[in-house]
């Protein structure tokens, strides 16, 4: 495109203000595309609007700088900038041509650091696993029935609305203290370190720390040196659920238990109240099962012995009467009766048993014994 | 003072085992046996007595779970 002039009859060439405008912007573009450094301030964002505005500034409080990102650009960025953050730009000069107004056409945006923060991180993460902090004998159970849950949380944290709606739920007679403090920014690492160490001191037997999602930089303090110690020393088993599944700050190595989500913590802190009761009516059944049981097998056993004692008495006497006919009969066996009714004779001359012929002499009366009776006879 | 459930049943089984055995007197049969008839007695009113409790217990259980 071709700068407008004109030119006048003395040969003056005259440029309008779009001209040079133009002119300058054209030039401008010819400047190479660069990083910048500097404090975001001023920013100005609107969904109507194409685009987002922001002023750079040097940290010094120097120069400034207008810059320019399409809306479209900046909100994929997902930075969630906030005023005073030093960010890395690059752009190149552009002019806004309505006002011949320098500015910087911003194609990304970095928050300074981030890779600095990463790598302090990643320093701090290899001490602390060093000194065994993450390690997993250190793992504590949780108390199957806690007395008093700790839950440190930020003080409208829509967390600490979730994991106390889903304890009170799960498990009505719950008693849980709160301890509200910072959960972001630069004075939220002592405050939480703090919050955990007074809940010990109130007695909690289980500590929960609550945070919702949050960015990177957000969840930097569940990061912070101060909270993961505090976590690890703590008296009595912690359970993280700092941010979402994908987050893992340190303080989730150094816990005891990491969940998920707030309702996770809760499912794990607390028992199922309807699935208690049930268990305890089960076990009541078994012990009313068990009872009866135990009573009907020594009812059994009492009844088998009653029978026995009641035929035992017989059985002895049967054995007697046994062993009494068996001398009976050896008695009756014994007695001359019975060889008598064998034909034997039982031969007496006076009183004495003849047993020899020489005890008779002829013409003796003798008395003969038989069977059925006696008579008499003479020897020859 | 009279005999635990066990204790007296532990003599009942003595009596009846001795009896079985045979090695007792005519003389001492009666009264072996009447000992162990007590015996029994003794065990069967203390067996009664706790399976009485266990169903009523068992009931007013009951009885509690469908009132609360």
């Amino acid at each position: 495109m071709k700068v407008e002039a004109s030119e006048t009859d003395d040969g003056r060439k005259i440029y309008s203000v779009r001209g040079f405008n133009n002119g300058v912007a054209r030039w401008l573009g010819k400047l190479p595309t660069l990083w910048i450094e500097g404090e975001v301030t001023e920013l100005r964002r609107q969904e109507r609007w194409q685009s987002v505005f922001f002023t750079l500034k040097d940290p010094d409080g120097g120069a400034t700088l207008a810059v320019q990102m399409p809306r479209g650009q900046f909100d994929a960025l997902e930075l969630g900038l906030e005023e005073g953050e030093v960010v890395h730009v690059f752009g190149r000069a552009e002019l806004y041509e309505q006002r011949g107004e320098l500015r910087l056409k911003a194609l990304t945006i970095e928050r300074f650091g981030l890779g600095a923060h990463l790598a302090a991180l990643e320093r701090l993460k290899k001490k602390l696993a060093a000194e065994g902090l993450f390690a997993a004998g250190r793992k504590r159970p949780l108390p199957r029935y806690p007395r008093l849950i700790g839950l440190v949380t930020g003080n409208d944290a829509a967390a600490k609305r979730d994991v106390l709606t889903h304890i009170v739920q799960r498990f009505p007679p719950a008693n849980v203290v709160v301890a509200e403090t910072y959960v972001q920014g630069t004075r939220a690492p002592a405050a939480i370190a703090t919050a955990i160490g007074d809940l010990c001191r109130r007695g909690a037997d289980v500590i929960v720390l609550a945070r919702g999602g949050g960015s990177f930089e957000d969840l930097l303090p569940f990061s912070d040196e101060r909270v993961v110690r505090a976590v690890a020393r703590c008296a009595v088993p912690v359970v993280s659920a700092v941010g979402h599944e994908q987050d893992v700050p340190l303080c989730d190595l150094a816990a005891d238990v990491r969940a998920s989500t707030p309702t996770a913590a809760a499912r794990l802190v607390v028992p199922d109240i309807v699935e208690l009761r049930g268990r305890l009516l089960r076990s009541r059944e078994g012990l009313h099962r068990g009872a009866r049981r135990a009573a009907e097998r020594h009812a059994e056993r009492l009844a088998t012995l009653h029978e026995r004692l009641q035929r035992a008495p017989l059985l002895a006497l049967e054995r007697r009467r046994a062993r009494l006919d068996t001398a009976h009969a050896r008695l009756i066996a014994l007695s001359p009766s019975a060889t008598l009714e064998r034909g034997y004779a039982i031969v007496r001359r006076g009183d004495a048993v003849v047993r020899a012929p020489s005890d008779v002499a002829p013409g003796d009366a003798l008395e003969v014994r038989v069977a059925e009776g006696s008579f008499g006879a003479r020897v020859e | 003072m009279t005999p635990t459930f066990e204790e007296a049943q532990a003599e009942l089984e003595q009596i009846v085992a001795r009896l079985e055995r045979g090695d007792v007197g005519v003389d001492e049969l009666t009264t072996l046996w009447e000992r162990g008839e007590e015996l029994y007695r003794l065990c069967a009113a203390k067996l009664q007595g706790v399976q009485g409790k266990i169903e009523e217990l068992s009931r007013s259980a009951q009885a509690a779970d469908e009132s609360g």
